[in-house]
């Protein structure tokens, strides 16, 4: 896992926990923050890596996500290289939420 | 059980309004996330794998049927309709916003519970053994222990910023059903030759990633010294405990580096420096506090034979009940344990029914366990039968207690950020191999324990059979331990060898299984016929096809 100064290799993307709600999200190609991995920006650009970087530390500043960090990204599959990273990409394997009515849930 | 006063009621609710006020200005942004951070682990909430987890605290286990409603009202009105029992009796919301978590904290303080000291390097929740008041081998209830030291240190000035957390289990029999020895300070209510009520102080116990079996440090505390000796022991390990490195701060560190004797000197040269019996509970204040634990208005009631012809009853009976200290009656233990469970998670119309049922059967008092089950401690036999068949309508009727399937195990990868590989699934794979009823009663008692990295927050170190999870390259594996033992012959497993995948392991464990079944003596169990022959046996066949 690289820190959010970046040293990682090969392609990486962003990503973060909102801070309201604290869920799992990353950074897209628009430089907005998704729940969706699959729209996450993923890059070796140093350039992009750098604004990926700025955007990061400004909504981190303003409050919009917390813990912000580069994940290291495998070429061929296109999914985090870190096996914590993929659980956080995939959620929990198990929950027991899922024997819950969802009229009764509230998230 | 305890009643806030005006004091507890009024230090509650003002650090709701704390905590409130603290959540708005993080969302304005006066706060940083490193500014509020210590402040949300204070509260017991913490960032997780997903989302943010809400730990509440439940005092050494106890609750009453209105406070387990309102903790299903809590699962369902913030959270994803369940709960988690945690190995520390708490219980943990697995989904909560951070905006909601003040009102959460406002709801819990209206039933007098809170999630103050359930994070951070404090003293934390006191845990005790779950059938307290209630077990006829205990010396005394050791509740009104447990409370007196939950007022000491909440919120206590000096030991708020501790070289990391520290945890205290108090007991009040021989056997030991809290684990003390695997504490930072394990109390054992004691009687001395001349028959006096006092404490065996046992110290630097601890599991984690360097399991150790705590010692004494007091053969014999009077009761009137508890506070002053613990704040002397505490004194000592705040000076002396190391904080340049996390993994070196417990205070089973430090008790090992210094050596016990020397550290037992050090605790006495403080003790005798303290103002003689300055923060002494007075016998009155004993009496006092010790009055909010009398016991419930048993009725007199003969004890019967419970005779039945169902087997599942009869198995229920074997496994999940125990005798009480009153004739008559019995203690309950519910099964959180179902084979396509999480070990420990409770939904919210469980929680209902179980509050609902300790109203009709057991004065509405409820036990969280460390084993991750609860516990309904005085149910009158004539009820047993009434009782097990709403619990199994309430898929609770499991009849495992003690067994190869009643499991702990931690969250794990699946929702933990520090764990290294998944727990929850290897605990259902052996619930599903060894589900058969029979099976699991002819094997016997036997504790399997599973914890997804090294901080052993699933206590696989003390399991019969202890696991550990781990990854590499992406790749789960699992080490196993044997002879683990959480008992008042507490002992750490020794590690078999190398780990194992997640099928290789099932296969492996049932080897053991078939093993100690093929070479047991007599009413042996697992543990007894590992301490006879050894581990190598049982590494031998666990390994035979690896």
């Amino acid at each position: 896992m690289s820190t959010l100064k970046h040293k990682g290799k090969g392609p990486q993307s962003l990503t973060a926990n909102t801070l309201r709600d604290g869920l799992n999200v990353w950074l897209t190609p628009e430089f907005e923050w998704s729940m969706d991995f699959g729209a996450a920006l993923k890059t070796e650009d140093a350039d992009i890596i750098e604004k990926m970087n700025t955007i990061g530390e400004r909504d981190e500043l303003s409050n919009l996500v917390v813990g912000v960090y580069f994940i290291d990204i495998e070429k061929e599959t296109g999914l985090p290289v870190r096996y914590r990273e993929k659980f956080r990409v995939k959620g929990p394997s198990y929950d027991t939420a899922d024997l819950v009515p969802l009229d009764i849930q509230k998230v | 059980m305890y009643r806030y006063d005006e004091f507890d009621a009024d230090m509650v609710s003002s650090r709701v309004a704390q905590f409130r006020t603290q959540v708005e200005r993080r969302l304005k942004g006066e706060l940083t996330e490193a500014e509020f951070r210590p402040l949300r682990l204070m509260n017991g909430l913490y960032l997780q794998l997903h989302a943010y987890m809400l730990r509440v605290a439940v005092p050494y286990g106890t609750l009453n049927s209105k406070q387990m409603r309102m903790l299903a009202h809590l699962a369902d009105k913030y959270d994803r309709g369940y709960g988690h029992i945690t190995t520390r009796q708490n219980i943990q919301y697995n989904w909560p916003e951070l905006t909601d978590v003040p009102d959460m904290l406002d709801d819990l303080a209206s039933v007098e519970m809170h999630a103050i000291q359930t994070s951070g390097n404090c003293i934390r929740n006191v845990t005790s053994d779950p059938f307290a008041g209630a077990i006829a081998d205990e010396i005394e209830d050791p509740r009104p222990t447990c409370e007196i030291l939950r007022q000491w240190s909440t919120l206590h000035p000096e030991f708020s910023f501790l070289p990391r957390k520290f945890k205290i289990a108090v007991t009040a029999s021989e056997k030991d059903r809290a684990l003390i020895r695997a504490h930072d300070i394990g109390i054992e209510i004691i009687k001395n030759d001349v028959g006096e009520i006092g404490y065996r102080i046992l110290v630097g116990g601890g599991l984690g990633r360097t399991p150790i079996i705590g010692q004494i440090l007091r053969e014999f505390l009077p009761r009137i010294e508890l506070l002053p000796y613990l704040e002397a022991t505490l004194r000592v390990y705040n000076r002396y405990g190391r904080r340049d490195n996390k993994y070196k701060a417990r205070i089973k560190i430090l008790v090992q580096e210094t050596g016990i004797e020397k550290f037992r000197e050090q605790v006495e040269a403080e003790y005798a420096e303290l103002v003689p019996l300055d923060i002494a509970v007075s016998p009155d204040e004993v009496a006092r506090i010790t009055e909010y634990f009398s016991p419930p208005k048993f009725k007199k009631l003969k004890s019967e034979e419970v005779s039945t012809d169902n087997p599942a009853f009869a198995r229920w009976l074997k496994h999940n009940v125990l005798p009480h200290k009153v004739e008559g009656y019995a203690i309950v233990n519910i099964s959180l344990k179902p084979k396509e469970r999480a070990p420990g998670d409770v939904t919210s119309e469980q929680m209902r029914i179980t509050a609902d049922l300790a109203d009709k059967y057991s004065f509405s008092e409820i036990r969280t366990t460390h084993q991750q089950n609860l516990v309904l401690p005085h149910v009158e036999m004539g009820e047993l039968e009434n009782l097990f068949n709403a619990l199994t309508a309430a898929k609770m009727g499991e009849a495992n207690i003690g067994l190869i399937t009643d499991i702990i195990c931690c969250p794990g990868m699946d929702f933990c950020a520090l764990a290294t590989a998944r727990s929850i699934p290897i605990s259902q794979a052996i619930a599903e191999r060894f589900w058969d009823a029979e099976r699991q009663s002819m094997i016997g008692e036997m504790q399997i324990k599973i914890s997804g990295c090294i901080n052993a927050c699933g206590h696989h170190h003390v399991g019969h059979i202890g696991i550990l999870g781990l990854e590499k390259a992406g790749v789960e594996f699992y080490q196993v331990k044997i002879g683990g033992d959480p008992s008042e012959n507490a002992a750490i497993g020794q590690v078999t060898g190398p780990g194992f995948s997640d099928f290789e392991l099932i296969d492996g464990i049932e080897r053991m299984v078939d093993h100690y079944i093929s070479i047991r003596e007599g009413e042996e169990r697992f543990i007894d016929t590992v301490r006879r022959v050894g581990v190598a046996p049982f590494k031998e066949v666990l390994y035979v096809e690896a």
